[in-house]
């Protein structure tokens, strides 16, 4: 009878108490969904340990960090908790702290990871005290490798118009300089044989050293990205494909456009698409994170070469602005506010921050043009998410300790205000700053992360 | 930064090693829990109690010595007595005067800083960090040390750094003292009425009444002046005397009125009560005008 009983009950109480959980998220949370968009070592993993880190420090045991962020008053949090967003692994934050503490930087990320950070605030309002005692406002991030991002575009094209474009970026700078020995391989690689499978692993193979030797240079636009991190769900081995020579791509009788046509199908399908749907899904808020040392490190073109770049994943997100019925009713998901972050600022001296963020804008002229006509707020934002710098002797100068343990000072001639300022036969190289032994405090003085979220979150 | 690059660009970043090791940096402060309370310096006898004391002391003595002096009209020769007379009516004039000198001292400190008030205005246009920031540190120069508002604005000192504009850090400074400093009065303000309303609710006679919303206006002005950091005994404003005046003479009328309508309805206690209760809610109200235009003045 008991059990009679039970097995009725437990339905109800269940659904009973789905029903008040979803509730408490009507009225009790604010959820924040923010798209971190970050190409490959743009600082993604660092930002999120950061940020974990600092905001725990700052709840629990009432660090003075974040001193812009009015949207998260100290006073008013009661606590910061973690868990884990379902469908992903929760991300190391506890390796990369361990990695810290070893002096290396965080891994490389190779796979999806996830995390909810859910921060209660206290009510302040007398009658609101007793009808909702508290607000949860919940973020959810997803870590990824930055290189999945720049495969997104292909989702948009056919093989041949994508092996066309591959071909027209590889024959300009700075592509062109690392492309050689891949355009030597095509020239002389004979396509009238079948492309069995040791032929096109051959072929393949060739692209991906290119790929590896471009991104090892500070290339940011190399498709597929996902070849490049056997993490991936995609074999690259078996079903991999590489851009073809017009010759036989515009023939689509050939045998090895066929299998290549095949494969990148298979790519688009199985692969790309499920990723988008799950990790890139569309949310209301966008941070793009920009590494403007990879083009400064560099060369001039890698800059403009960046600002293409920016400017093609900016066309794989849905961005506007639903009102509350739409967004809440109608469940239409948009991008309705995009933050512009160069990371990794604390390598720069304060006097040239300015021309950093004036660089920052014109890098993400071509995103911004894709927006442009939609009600989107947008802003631009200088972000360290630890600071391993010190002021230098002059303004123009900062100090740091190198891989090899010594104190450095380096002194910057001015950065460039714009793209066409900056000499094509000079660059900055990137300061090979170690992990500093005090990485806890340098990390809670992190500077323009609570800019950032103010944004974000105002 | 690859081999290929260092050859094929020239830098434009100079690197030198210094022969010394890198600082550490240190964990930024902790934002201290809200504990502050109104101080309140406890003294064994304080000079307010002193002059009290010397004033009732005197009183005793003068009445003791006419009484002594009736009996013994004839004998004018009362040294010691009238020595001793003499010695406790000058202490409670020097005490009285000390006292005024303390409310003249306090008006001067009022006033000047009330001529060293921030101009937000003029402020919020600017865009020099370090004209803002060197007048907030002047304008903060008036918080006495240890007080609630000194405290706000070593949390905003400790919160400022390079990567802030000149507007953040006005809007730093608003938000980390000018709004807590002004909450915290608001709260001073809010119990000191409800103390006033109390008082006046038990209050068995419009003397003592009177003299309860003096000493209450005057404690109210004393602690909402401590939030802001100037020092205890700091009230010498005319428009708060003012203010203060208007207050007691506000609430003599509304005495009066109670009173007339009270022996309008009967003499009952339901009648006592919803007089003492009309009284209480106006000391209140009246304490929190008061409140609030010391507010308004040192904000």
């Amino acid at each position: 009878m008991r059990e009679l009983f039970n097995q009725i009950i437990k339905p109800v109480q269940s659904l009973s108490e789905h029903g008040m959980s979803q509730v408490d998220a009507w009225f009790l949370q604010e959820r924040n969904r923010f798209t971190i968009t970050g190409l490959s070592r743009s600082g993604k993993s660092m930002l999120f340990t950061s940020l974990m880190t600092i905001l725990k420090y700052r709840s629990e045991e009432k660090y003075n960090c974040l001193p812009l962020l009015e949207a998260l008053p100290v006073e008013l949090v009661e606590h910061m908790r973690l868990e884990p967003l379902p469908g992903y692994d929760f991300f190391p934050v506890d390796d990369h702290m361990q990695a810290l503490e070893r002096g290396n930087w965080p891994a490389p990320t190779e796979q999806a990871y996830g995390f909810k950070l859910i921060v209660r605030l206290r009510q302040t309002s007398t009658l609101k005290k007793y009808l909702m005692p508290y607000t949860d406002v919940v973020f959810e991030f997803i870590d990824y490798p930055g290189e999945w991002i720049t495969d997104l575009p292909l989702l948009g094209k056919s093989f041949v118009q994508w092996s066309d474009s591959a071909w027209a970026q590889q024959a300009s700078e700075p592509q062109k300089f690392y492309a050689t020995q891949w355009h030597d391989f095509i020239e002389q690689f004979d396509f009238e044989q079948a492309p069995t499978r040791e032929a096109v692993l051959e072929v393949v193979s060739q692209y991906r050293r290119y790929l590896q030797h471009a991104k090892e240079n500070g290339i940011s636009m190399l498709q597929p990205g996902s070849f490049l991190i056997d993490g991936s769900g995609f074999d690259w081995r078996s079903q991999g494909f590489a851009p073809l020579p017009s010759k036989v791509s515009s023939d689509v009788s050939h045998p090895w456009y066929k299998t290549f046509s095949a494969h990148y199908d298979a790519f688009q399908k199985q692969w790309l698409q499920p990723l988008k749907d799950s990790t890139f899904r569309e949310t209301d808020k966008q941070i793009i994170l920009v590494d403007l040392f990879e083009g400064l490190n560099h060369s001039r073109q890698h800059l403009y070469q960046l600002k293409e770049t920016l400017s093609h994943l900016a066309e794989t997100f849905v961005y506007g602005n639903p009102n509350w019925f739409a967004r809440h009713v109608l469940r239409q998901q948009k991008i309705g506010r995009v933050a512009f972050v160069a990371t990794k600022t604390d390598l720069i001296p304060e006097s040239q921050k300015p021309n950093m963020l004036s660089l920052l804008k014109q890098v993400s002229e071509g995103a911004v043009a894709k927006f442009e006509d939609k009600p989107i707020e947008f802003e631009h934002f200088l972000v360290s998410a630890i600071k391993t710098t010190d002021s230098g002797g002059h303004d123009n100068s900062l100090r740091y300790t190198n891989r090899d343990g010594a104190y450095v000072e380096a002194e910057f001639e001015a950065l460039p205000a714009k793209l066409k300022d900056m000499e094509a036969d000079a660059h900055y190289p990137v300061l090979d700053a170690q992990v500093p032994k005090d990485h806890l405090p340098r990390m809670l003085n992190g500077r323009g992360l609570d800019r950032l979220l103010q944004f974000l979150l105002n | 930064m690859s081999a290929d690059t260092s050859q094929r660009y020239r830098s434009k970043v100079t690197q030198r090693t210094i022969n010394t090791v890198q600082p550490e940096t240190d964990m930024p402060a902790k934002i201290e829990e809200d504990t502050t309370t109104i101080a309140v310096k406890k003294r064994g006898l304080s000079l307010g109690t002193t002059t009290l004391l010397l004033g009732g002391a005197c009183a005793i003595g003068f009445g003791v010595f006419s009484a002594v002096e009736s009996v013994l009209l004839s004998m004018d020769s009362y040294p010691v007595t009238s020595g001793i007379l003499g010695a406790l009516l000058a202490g409670f004039v020097l005490c009285m005067l000390t006292l005024v000198g303390r409310e003249v001292k306090g008006f001067i400190n009022v006033n000047r800083h009330m001529d060293r008030r921030l101009d937000y205005d003029a402020l919020s246009t600017s865009t020099d960090k370090n004209a803002i920031l060197s007048a907030l540190k002047s304008h903060a120069g008036a918080f006495s040390s240890h007080s609630y508002a000194a405290r706000c604005y070593n949390t905003f000192a400790q919160a400022v750094n390079s990567d802030q504009d000149a507007q953040e850090v006005l809007s730093l400074y608003r938000r980390t003292v000018t709004q807590p400093v002004d909450k915290r009065a608001q709260e001073v303000i809010r119990k000191e009425s409800m103390t006033a309303g109390s008082l006046t609710f038990i209050s068995p006679n419009h003397l003592i009444q009177t003299l309860m919303i003096v000493w209450i206006s005057f404690r109210t002005i004393r602690r909402v002046a401590q939030v802001y950091g100037l020092r205890p005994g700091t009230f010498g404003n005319w428009q708060l005397f003012k203010i203060l005046a208007q207050n007691i003479a506000a609430q003599s009328i509304f005495d009066l009125a109670t009173d007339e309508v009270a022996n309008q309805i009967s003499g009952s206690l339901t009648a006592r009560f919803m007089e003492n209760s009309a009284e209480a809610v106006a000391a209140g109200a009246l304490n929190v005008r008061l409140g609030k235009a010391l507010v308004k003045l040192l904000h």
